[in-house]
């Protein structure tokens, strides 16, 4: 029997290609910006730039680890060899095409990281890690193409937004104004960190990509985009987990493949 | 309302008060409103809560506090299918007295026969049962219910004024009997009903003769749920033995009391101890009860999409905001997002097109086999993409729903009522519910909450299964149902597909025969045949509810 290769996701439009990239760990993602680590750990709030990381239990190490066939099995991520506590980066994504939507982001994190907890609602995204893992993946989440300086927000509270219109200048809602257009730059700039908090200085994200870019990356299928009607193989794994799962609860022993 | 016509959606009025732009626009201006000022009720809160600080001498509500209210134009709320809006303040379930009342009716009603006690009195104790008899009873029992003495002569008795709304009435399908009992007291089936509902419900009640039994708002509130039939069962009690001479010691009265608290219809069934509440409390309402109460389709039998509307109105009010609102939020609940089912006339287009739907392509209400699958999910798919897709296409929409979990509801309500509708039944139109949630999710790559999304990943499973503990028909699964439990947001969509089910069949009542007539009483304070209505005038401060204390209160 050969071995199973992951398709990660059908579809044949933008949308389900999308999907695919993201969450295939051998896709490389293009950065489209670079925030420092400094700035994003400013953002994130937790620490100050430079500031030890605060241990919940000593290193591994130094500890004396019950026996355990299944801490012989998983190595440790970084963090968690250092005792670091856990931290969060919560992202939310706008419904006009943002790059990428929350469970598309479940999908590419569990995918493509270890020692992640995320947790999806219909706005928000937030991912709890370790906290020095979790800087290093929130760099990358930060620079790469699934975030956009105007439709995707970093937010730990207050979160909606995500389906509220676009403000004069494409940015998504956001009731603390964590980021304000900067008119002369043509840039996003973040004011203030993941809960609101004043940061010490201003922030460039950069320059948000025009909606013509956005609507050719998105995950999202939309009448005013890509339908999902219009992705038959989309369609129909829909409809056959819909249908099998009806069957398996109902008669089961009816259930065959679709 | 009319049905949907395709070129003309029924949430453009709402949309057009909501925001000055068009409801196609894109793009708005945000923090430039005045922040929680433009509110006349946030004001009024405001100018309230500085008063009871400096009265009490601490800090109480202060709109500063917290994050900036009113960044976004502050959008007003429209009843659907009424030209009421309201501020969503004036739906809170704490500021809303009728959607109190609307709880408070239900709760306080028990339904007691007269049968059982009948025989007692004419096997047992000898004595003859008329007519005149039982009119005389009702007098007695309309004495007692609200708190009056009867059996000993140095009572302490219930101030009328506090109680007003206490009464017993009774029913039956036996229209010969009904006939000779004095009218005042009769719930008279023929006249409040449609004919075809009417003799329905009369061969399904048959000649039982049937109390619907209205214990004081105010007790409800001050004891509980539970103690509803406890009132009930000691005031009959006592009515039988004043009307029909008995001896109060007799074992025999014991006989009206057991009857009246175990052999009575409550209208919530037992919860668990872990669900907060006891018995007869919302949680415990079973779906078909809730839309038997609902009596829009009595009084507007020729727009069955109506009724369903109503149902996943009260639905949102009872089980969501009331219920839900308390045991799994408190304080700001769950107003946002439930009456997002019944405000702006969004649920409306979405079941008046489906109706519309149904009619021109899926051969009209029950056209459909129930075990045509493949047709179902036909149906399925063309109404929930309906429904995202004017999200899609109306940001004002989108916005005006700018929780996941309230379009999520709201089109998986809308699926699911199209399902029943098109085949009758109400299982059919539960698992449209949970395809309904798997495409959305799909399409938009977001659903709901953590444990919103749970529940409705799973259901597809459940839908039709009938082991004990995963399936049940929808019109008795209720909040109660395990899956159900927490499933906020989710009770007012599933409130409405039995009753969409039955309303497409035509029939008299969903679950129970009783409850619905007990509901078409035009004695209750809350018009159950128009729900979204009386809680407009709840937010209009225009409705008046029963039990207020300020009879005894000097002032």
């Amino acid at each position: 029997m050969a071995a199973y290769k992951r398709q990660f996701y059908p579809g044949t439009t933008s949308p389900a290609k999308a999907r695919r990239r993201y969450m295939d760990p051998k896709v490389k993602l293009k950065n489209l910006r670079d925030v420092s680590m400094d700035d994003v750990v400013r953002i994130m709030g937790h620490r100050n730039p430079g500031e030890d990381y605060r241990s919940i239990h000593p290193p591994i190490e130094e500890g004396k680890e019950p026996e355990c066939p299944i801490r012989k099995l998983v190595a440790p991520i970084e963090g968690a060899k250092h005792g670091d506590r856990v931290r969060y980066i919560q992202f939310t994504d706008s419904v006009y095409f943002a790059p990428i939507s929350p469970y598309q982001r479940a999908w590419m994190y569990l995918s493509r990281y270890r020692g992640v907890d995320t947790g999806t609602l219909s706005g928000r995204q937030i991912i709890e890690m370790r906290e020095r893992d979790l800087e290093v993946l929130a760099k990358e989440m930060i620079d790469n193409e699934t975030f956009d300086p105007a439709l995707t927000g970093i937010r730990g509270a207050t979160v909606h937004g995500h389906a509220c219109r676009l403000d004069e200048h494409g940015l998504m809602f956001d009731g603390w104004q964590r980021y304000i257009w900067d008119d002369d730059k043509k840039e996003v700039i973040y004011v203030k960190d993941q809960v609101a908090i004043p940061l010490d200085r201003k922030i460039s994200v950069g320059k948000p990509a025009s909606m013509n870019d956005l609507k050719k990356r998105t995950t999202i299928f939309r009448a005013d985009g890509v339908d999902m009607r219009d992705d038959k193989e989309v369609t129909k794994y829909g409809i056959r987990i819909h249908y099998m799962r009806t069957l398996g609860g109902y008669q089961p022993f009816n259930v065959k493949d679709m | 309302m009319a049905a949907a016509k395709k070129d003309q959606k029924l949430f453009m009025e709402a949309c057009k008060k909501k925001f000055k732009e068009e409801p196609t626009d894109m793009e708005t201006k945000y923090y430039c409103y005045g922040g929680w000022k433009q509110s006349k009720s946030k004001v009024e809160f405001q100018k309230s809560a500085d008063a009871i600080a400096k009265k009490r001498g601490f800090p109480m509500m202060n709109e500063d506090i917290g994050v900036p209210l009113g960044q976004r134009s502050w959008m007003p709320y429209q009843l659907s299918h009424t030209d009421i809006y309201v501020e969503a303040d004036d739906l809170h379930c704490v500021n809303n007295c009728a959607i109190q009342q609307a709880w408070d009716d239900i709760r306080r009603t028990v339904l007691v026969g007269l049968d059982s006690p009948h025989q007692t009195i004419e096997k047992r104790l000898g004595k003859e049962v008329t007519p005149e008899t039982i009119s005389a009873y009702l007098e007695t029992v309309n004495h007692t219910m609200p708190g009056g003495a009867v059996v000993q002569e140095h009572m302490a008795e219930c101030n009328p004024a506090l109680v007003a709304d206490s009464y017993v009435k009774v029913f039956s399908g036996d229209d010969d009997l009904i006939d000779e009992i004095d009218k005042r007291f009769v719930i008279d089936i023929n006249k409040l009903f449609p004919a075809d509902q009417a003799a329905q419900l009369k061969k399904a009640i048959g000649k039982t003769l049937m109390q619907a039994v209205r214990v004081p708002t105010i007790v409800g509130r001050l004891m509980d749920g539970g103690t509803v039939s406890r009132h009930a069962a000691m005031q009959i009690s006592m009515a039988f033995i004043s009307s029909y001479k008995l001896a109060a010691g007799e074992a025999a009265i014991a006989d009206f009391a057991y009857s009246a608290k175990h052999q009575s219809i409550n209208m919530g069934t037992m919860m668990p101890a872990r669900r907060v509440r006891g018995p007869n409390e919302p949680g415990g309402i079973p779906f078909g009860h809730l839309c038997d109460m609902v009596q829009s389709d009595r009084v507007y039998p020729d727009d069955p999409a109506r009724g369903v509307l109503e149902t996943v109105a009260l639905g949102a009010a009872v089980y969501d905001q009331v219920y839900l609102g308390g045991y799994m939020s408190g304080g700001v609940g769950f107003t946002q997002y439930a009456t997002a089912a019944y405000t702006d006339n969004i649920l409306e287009d979405y079941v008046y097109h489906s109706v519309d739907l149904i009619k021109d392509k899926y051969g009209g209400f029950c056209g459909m086999k129930p075990d045509n699958m493949e047709q179902l999910m036909k149906l399925g798919d063309e109404v929930n993409s309906y429904a995202l897709e004017m999200y899609e296409r109306y940001p004002a929409v989108m916005e005006t729903h700018f929780g996941g979990s309230q379009r999520a509801t709201v089109s998986a309500a809308t699926t699911g009522i199209a399902g029943a509708m098109a085949t009758g039944v109400a299982d059919c139109g539960l698992n449209c519910w949970y395809l309904s949630m798997l495409q959305h999710k799909e399409r938009t790559g977001r659903l709901g909450f953590y444990g919103y999304d749970l529940q409705d990943q799973c259901g597809s499973a459940n839908s039709f299964s009938y082991r004990s503990d995963e399936g049940l028909p929808m019109e008795v699964r209720g909040p109660n149902y395990p899956n159900y439990a927490m499933n906020v947001g989710h009770l007012s969509g599933y409130a409405g597909i039995p009753k969409a089910a039955h309303a497409a069949r035509g029939d008299a009542f969903v679950a129970n025969p009783f409850i619905r007539v007990a509901f078409a009483d035009p004695s209750l304070v809350f018009d159950f045949a128009n729900v979204t209505k009386e809680i407009g005038r709840g937010g209009l401060r225009e409705f008046v509810p029963a039990g207020e204390r300020s009879a005894v209160i000097k002032g």
